[in-house]
């Protein structure tokens, strides 16, 4: 019984010891903000995804088109907005990531 | 020791509380540390959770009997396999291991999460968190799994027929699957409340949801073989409400599968999303509520409980709160892009979801209508095979066939013209196998008929994408053709594996449409030296023989089974009857065709004194179909599921370098 | 593409009047399902119903042969209500004197006819307490 109980409060001191453990190792943190990312890095992100998209569908179409599954017509037909689409996409992604002011560091393209 | 287990319990309880609380408040205050701490809590709720979960398994397996729970659910002579799976047996132990998969696979999410989504993350965690304080409470306060007792000298038993193998794996198949989709329903509710429009969380969660809903396919898959072999009726799916609680999130969380995929390609379909995971989550909460609550006549009711009104008060608290979330947060989810076509990939997805979600919820229907009619008329109204079996053709075939079509229309949309092409040689394809099968005699069914087709139509639809595909990367890369379809299917592991579980469930229908609208019955009271004959096969009784098993008394009746001139072996059915809990269990025999898939499904059901012997015997075509569907179901999710390092860099690029600041 | 109404809503409307169609188009021909009662309910119901139950001994006759005969009386043991059953049909295993049952049948001149092969038996709790 008495066993039990010992391991008991072992096990909590431990448990409560990581639950508290960051403030344990930062007593005074300077910088307590949790990060979320700002409208910048919303639109950021939108563009992106956008991006990512357009570029997925573009490779999907020339996929299906390289398989029969799309006529050369209707390639033809869509193939020409999806590009416009990608286009306009990097190009805003280029231009916030230009615009944007702090120090991160943008990775080499896409 | 059990106290050990209820203090772990108590410190759960504590710890998922905080999780909410700090969580909460870290999230809104956006405080970093707080909002760290309150993951720590969530791992830390694992390893207590765990620490109880491990006592009483110590229990079980050193069998301590002053543990009300050991005492009652497993007994001296039983093996350590089957004392060990006792765990999950009863109410108590069930909850528990539902706490523990939900810690452990909160702790999972944490921690695999931890950098990409620190904002999504600090809403996801009091979430996970409020789940589990629900269970903590349940097992702390309602229905404590460490009551402890003057140990008798020995425990109850554990009904025969469920010490199984198939009985060992089920229910955690199932757990892993219902809990398991408590990760994407946290993660959409993160992302509203924390007002996050991006598609992260469906990236983060994709695979979660991949996983229980293979989990949840599987389970159910092993459930209807038990059925099928152990209790032996000679069906494996009886649309009872307990089996109908593992479907309805199954098919909620498929249609989900498929929606996930249209937003992520298009943007479309945000709210639709939304409210599908609230309804496969619920759903499963549901599920696990009327299996365990007694709360509707099923054939499985286990006694009334006391867990059931918390339950109920539970879900109802879920979904009130998920579905004020999306009506807050609304104007945040609506999508600029439109569909453009009713004959487009995305049309064909579309249809999917409609079907699936209306054959959920006509089963939800039927499954709470005899609760609905008895509140509103005093009678209990049941509905039964025909209502469901309506319903399963109603929306299953269409379903089937879409199946085929999805893949060969192409997104955005499509011109007919093009469609011809494509459509051709997999509807010549159907054509001729209906030709075909009625050729065989098929024609005696219709549904099983179009059922065929259909397969058939979508078999080709899958081999075409399969062939193709090959060929178009073979002309780009050269190589031989395994290579090339071996990158193929790397590079495509979504869509392929998706591939390879379609042609899962296409195995699935054939099976179930040849072993229910195919087979053969007979029944026939014969005595020693008498035969009988079911579609082609003999049977003729030889003898009767008792023998004494371990706990058992065994009685079989041996026939010999021929086709023809060919002899094909003998059968035993027959009954064992267990003195110590007076009970008599069937044990049928079942003579598999590997080659045709088809079983000869013999039940001695009523043994006569004088050694005559009723017999009933199936014949059912290709039900072995489904047996092998399972195996190729996993097959495909684990293809599917398979990490792509290639999507993972593409990913990280993406989202890695929001708020890329390095800090512990 | 500017298109004032997405089709999408226009599908789904459809769709869920198509469903909503279909499923009053089955309940009206199938006329739903089968009211569940008990012993003490069952007076006076007419046509094919469910009745749920304990089973009452004694059992006589054979169910492959003239009919099972044997009493069901409710499970909460309310008034003491018994229902006479006669079944025809396969017995399952678990049937036996206290065991749950569900059958299905209608009832006439006071006994309890069955729709052959219709009688299920409820998974007894799955520990039994051993016979001391």
């Amino acid at each position: 019984m008495t066993l039990a109980l010992v391991l008991a409060a072992v096990l909590a001191v431990c448990l409560v010891l990581f639950v508290a453990r960051p403030f344990l190792r930062e007593p005074e943190a300077a910088d307590d903000a949790l990060e979320t990312p700002g409208e910048e890095e919303l639109r950021r992100l939108a563009l992106a995804e956008e991006r990512d998209r357009a570029l997925q569908a573009l490779r999907e179409l020339e996929f299906d088109h390289r398989t029969g599954k799309v006529s050369d017509a209707d390639y033809r037909s869509l193939v020409g907005p999806l590009r416009r689409t990608a286009a306009e996409a990097l190009r805003a992604l280029d231009a916030g990531r230009d615009g944007s002011t702090g120090g991160e560091h943008a990775p080499d393209g896409p | 020791m059990a106290e050990l287990g209820r203090a772990a319990l108590v410190l759960t309880f504590g710890l998922v509380v905080y999780a909410v609380v700090a969580g909460v408040y870290a999230a809104r205050a956006k405080r970093r540390r707080l909002a760290r701490s309150a993951q720590n809590a969530l791992l830390a709720a694992f390893v207590s959770t765990a620490v109880a979960a491990g006592v009483l398994w110590a229990a079980f397996a050193r069998k301590d009997f002053s543990f009300t729970y050991v005492a009652s659910h497993s007994a001296l002579k039983l093996p350590l396999p089957y004392r060990l799976s006792a765990f999950w047996g009863g109410q108590e132990g069930s909850l528990l291991l539902w706490l523990l998969i939900l810690t452990g696979f909160s702790a999972a999410a944490v921690l695999l999460d931890r950098r990409a989504t620190r904002d999504l993350l600090a809403w996801v965690t009091p979430v996970l968190g409020g789940v589990a304080v629900f269970f903590a409470f349940m097992l702390v306060f309602v229905a404590s799994p460490f009551g402890t007792q003057t140990a008798p000298a020995d425990g109850a038993g554990l009904n025969p027929s469920l010490q199984n193998p198939y009985m060992l794996a089920h229910p955690p198949m199932l757990y892993l699957g219902y809990v398991g989709l408590t990760i994407p329903w946290a993660f959409g509710m993160g992302a509203l409340l924390s007002g996050r429009t991006d598609e992260r969380w469906i990236v983060a969660t994709r695979r979660w949801t991949l996983a229980a809903w293979m989990f949840l396919g599987i389970g159910q898959l092993l459930g209807s073989h038990w059925a099928y072999v152990e209790v032996g009726w000679g069906g494996y799916y009886a649309w009872d409400p307990v089996e109908n609680a593992a479907l309805m999130p199954w098919l909620a969380a498929t249609a989900f599968l498929h929606s996930v995929m249209i937003q992520e390609k298009r943007g479309m379909l945000r709210v639709w999303n939304m409210l599908l995971v609230i309804l496969a989550f619920g759903l499963s909460l549901f599920g696990t509520f009327l299996t365990r609550s007694g709360v509707i006549n099923s054939i499985h009711s286990f006694t009334q409980s006391s867990i059931g009104p918390w339950f109920l008060g539970f879900i109802g608290v879920v979904v009130g709160f998920s579905l004020a979330l999306v009506f807050w947060r609304l104007p945040l989810l609506r999508s600029k892009t439109k569909l453009e076509s009713l004959v487009s990939r995305e049309a064909t997805f579309l249809y999917n979801n409609l079907l699936l979600v209306a054959l959920t919820l006509t089963i939800l229907w039927g499954v709470t209508f005899p609760i609905l009619s008895e509140a509103v008329r005093g009678t209990a109204i049941t509905v039964s095979k025909p209502y469901y079996n309506f319903f399963l053709r109603s929306f299953g075939l269409p379903l089937l066939l879409l199946m085929g079509i999805g893949p060969l229309v192409p997104w955005r949309r499509a011109s007919l013209r093009s469609l011809e092409r494509t459509f051709i040689w997999p509807l010549g394809f159907a054509v001729a196998a209906g030709i075909v099968v009625i050729a065989f005699g098929g024609g005696s069914s219709k549904i099983g008929l179009i059922t065929y087709t259909f397969a058939a139509f979508v078999t080709a639809s899958i081999a075409l994408e399969f062939v193709r595909g090959t060929r178009a990367r073979h002309a780009l890369t050269g190589g031989s053709w395994v290579v090339a379809f071996g990158g193929l299917v790397a590079r495509n592991r979504r869509r392929y594996g998706g591939y390879v579980v379609h042609a899962a469930i296409v195995l699935l229908a054939v099976g179930i449409a040849g072993s229910s609208l195919y087979q053969t019955v007979r029944e026939q009271k014969l005595q020693r030296g008498q035969s009988m004959t079911v579609a082609g096969y003999t049977l003729a009784y030889r003898s009767f023989q008792t023998k004494k098993g371990p706990n058992s008394t065994e009685s079989r009746a041996l026939l010999a089974v021929s086709r023809g001139k060919s002899s094909l072996g003998t059968l035993d059915p027959g009954k064992n009857f267990y003195p110590v809990e007076q009970q008599t269990s069937n044990e049928v025999a079942i003579r598999s065709n590997y080659a045709t898939g088809e079983d000869l499904y013999v039940i001695a059901d009523q043994i006569d004194a004088d050694g005559s012997v009723y017999f009933k015997v199936l014949v059912k075509p290709a039900v072995n179909l489904i047996w092998l569907a399972g195996v190729v179901f996993v097959l495909g999710s684990v293809i599917a599921l398979w990490p792509d390092a290639r999507e993972e860099r593409r990913l990280a690029e993406r989202y890695g370098t929001a708020g890329a600041a390095v800090r512990a | 593409m500017a298109r004032k109404r997405s089709p999408a809503r226009l599908v789904i409307a459809l769709s869920v009047a198509a469903v909503l169609a279909v499923f009053l188009l089955y309940t009206s021909i199938a006329g739903g399902g089968t009211p569940s009662l008990s012993p003490s309910t069952i007076a006076g119901h007419t046509g094919r119903v469910s009745l749920a139950g304990a089973v009452v001994g004694p059992l006589t006759g054979d169910a492959h042969q003239g009919g099972l005969h044997f009493l069901v009386k409710d499970i909460s043991g309310k008034d003491g209500a018994t229902t006479a059953v006669v079944y025809t049909g396969s017995v399952p295993d678990l049937f036996k004197v206290g065991s749950h049952i569900v059958v299905d049948g209608t009832l006439r001149n006071g006994t309890f006819v069955s729709v052959p092969g219709s009688l299920v038996t409820k998974c007894p709790s799955k520990y039994t307490p051993k016979k001391s």
